[in-house]
């Protein structure tokens, strides 16, 4: 059996913190998930090789950045990890160009012009170049941080929040951007988070990390939807997420299409092409047993249950609409709609509670 | 007084300032740094005697200097021997500027080292940067108006010290007399006229290097 090539295990203890982790995966995209004071960061900073800790191991992108085993210990400064912190830190005695010019100025020599371009390009901030750090807005100084960390050529891509400092409005943009790096650029990426829909969106795998320790890892969308994490996760928001492609436009509403051929109505008129991000409510999602009478939801999408977990009154169905699709309904209607395991059903969804997320 | 004597003091005193800002510089940016940076056991009582200088009365900082640097104190034989006599020349003038000029730029370095994220050199080692260069090329360019504002500082006291000089340096016309011993000796020998124009030309200089000083500062106002 080959080795993963991530690998992280941190051991550290800081006062009564202690962060204790054992990691490894082969997804190209990791998310790591927890709430704020979880140990996410330091686990960053660790792998960064910015803290110290008292025993670490970390691979990234198949290369060994610390193994006292093998005497392998790497200083930060020869680590080569991009790293995008939550405030962006952009210098501030430099302009955007210079910025970028100063991460690219150390980068592996064949990866610089041609990296330093896409990533400027990718990010949209040619127009921004002259400027310095405080005539950006938040949204911007985030999307140069990213792109600085690509222009240095990194190994891999080391995302601290990054949405976590913006508005609403500005994080959709930002997220479609991070997106586009993410499909475009064909490095690893580690992504902190503590929005289980960033996460849903955003990686292959989700590592989630409590108090210091990991509670559950695998596939985000069963990770962060089980009943162990289920708690944690709709504390911080969980939703329904899904990423889908427009098909068709309207003058006042689109046709999305996921990967798996889900197709959802959108109360907004989108170019065919554009890559979106959707989010939708469990309790935005209405459930119908039997004939269908004429019903304004633009959404009506044949499903079949394939989980009921009823928990305090409340229960969770899960459904196959192509994709997953969890639904929030009372005990009482589930018992009214006599639903169970393999019950055909119909949701019902308004195109207006589909959020665009990306 | 003639013209030639004024350019004398005046030169004289420039030099010993330049010369005494110049040797504190690295000193007092190195300890600015440890203290704005590091914490250690200990740390209060350094900056306490790093302020001494600034708030004892320099003729007891004089005294002290001319224990350690003249021939009858302990250091005396080691000066004997290397052959060094510094009391009672401009050297002794520099070293006096220094010592109570010291303070006024460690003072402002640590705040304006202080002032800085440490984040940002962070970034750049993780950017390839070590931690020398990373200092080099981020932290010490975004604290250089505090660094240049303690300088100007510790520069403008050193053309103002009399206290402390005129014990190590002596008033030695042509040798150690500068501005402010200038006109203390004038004063004494009745030569108003002279003190008067000593104390122009202290008076000049004085606003000049405070004016750069605040033009420096204020004009870096919007950068951060």
């Amino acid at each position: 059996m080959s080795e993963a090539a991530t690998q992280i295990r941190v051991d550290l203890s800081r006062g009564d913190f202690s962060l204790d982790v054992d990691l490894a995966w082969d997804a190209r995209v990791a998310v790591i998930f927890g709430p704020s004071g979880s140990g996410k960061s330091t686990l960053l900073e660790v792998v960064l090789g910015l803290t110290p800790a008292a025993a670490a191991r970390i691979r990234v992108g198949g290369s060994w950045l610390d193994d006292r085993e093998r005497g392998v210990r790497l200083r930060p400064e020869q680590r080569r990890l991009g790293w995008v912190p939550q405030d962006a830190l952009l210098f501030p005695h430099l302009s955007v160009a210079q910025n970028l010019a100063f991460a690219a100025g150390r980068s592996a020599p064949p990866a610089a012009g041609p990296a330093l371009a896409h990533a400027i390009e990718a990010l949209e901030i040619g127009d921004l170049l002259g400027r310095r750090a405080h005539q950006l807005s938040g949204g911007e100084r985030q999307r140069v941080a990213i792109a600085r960390a690509l222009a240095s050529g990194p190994r891999a891509l080391l995302l601290d929040e990054p949405l976590a400092s913006l508005d609403l409005p500005l994080r959709a943009r930002v997220l479609r951007h991070l997106l586009r790096v993410r499909d475009e650029f064909e490095i690893p990426i580690l992504w902190i988070t503590h929005d289980p829909d960033e996460a849903q969106i955003a990686g292959e795998i989700v590592v989630v990390i409590e108090n210091g320790r990991v509670v559950a890892s695998g596939p985000p969308r069963e990770v962060l939807w089980s009943r162990s994490v289920l708690p944690l996760s709709q504390s911080l928001g969980l939703q329904n997420v899904f990423e889908a492609q427009v098909v068709e436009t309207a003058t006042h509403e689109c046709c999305v299409e996921t990967a798996r051929g889900l197709r959802l109505v959108l109360p907004v008129a989108l170019r065919v092409g554009e890559r979106v991000g959707l989010s939708l409510r469990a309790d935005d999602v209405l459930l119908a047993a039997g004939p269908l009478a004429l019903v304004s939801a633009r959404n009506l999408l044949p499903a079949r249950v394939e989980r009921i977990e009823i928990t305090n009154g409340n229960a969770l169905v899960t459904l196959d609409v192509g994709e997953r699709l969890v639904a929030r309904l009372t005990a009482g209607a589930v018992e009214r709609l006599a639903l169970r395991d393999g019950s055909p059903v119909h949701a019902v969804i308004k195109a207006q509670a589909l959020r665009r997320m990306a | 007084m003639s013209a030639a004597e004024l350019a004398e003091i005046t030169g004289l005193t420039l030099r010993v300032g330049a010369v005494a800002t110049a040797a504190i510089l690295l000193p007092g940016v190195a300890t600015g740094l440890l203290l704005a940076r590091r914490s250690f056991r200990g740390k209060a009582l350094v900056q306490a005697v790093i302020a001494l200088p600034m708030v004892l009365p320099p003729v007891a900082v004089g005294l002290a200097l001319l224990l350690l640097l003249g021939r009858r104190g302990p250091l005396g034989p080691l000066w004997s021997a290397l052959g060094i006599e510094l009391v009672f020349t401009w050297w002794a003038a520099a070293i006096a500027a220094a010592v109570v000029g010291f303070p006024l730029l460690a003072r402002a370095c640590e705040q304006a080292f202080a002032a800085v994220d440490p984040g940002y050199e962070r970034l750049a080692r993780t950017l390839g940067l070590s931690p020398l260069r990373a200092f080099l090329r981020v932290t010490l360019p975004l604290a250089s108006r505090g660094v240049i504002y303690g300088a100007l500082l510790a520069f403008t006291r050193a053309l103002g010290e009399f206290g402390a000089t005129a014990l190590v340096a002596g008033i030695l016309p042509g040798r150690t007399e500068t501005l402010a011993l200038g006109i203390y000796a004038r004063v004494q020998l009745g030569e108003d006229r002279g003190a008067f124009w000593l104390c122009a030309i202290s008076f000049a200089i004085a606003l000049a290097s405070m004016l750069i000083a605040e033009t420096w500062l204020r004009s870096g106002g919007s950068r951060r």
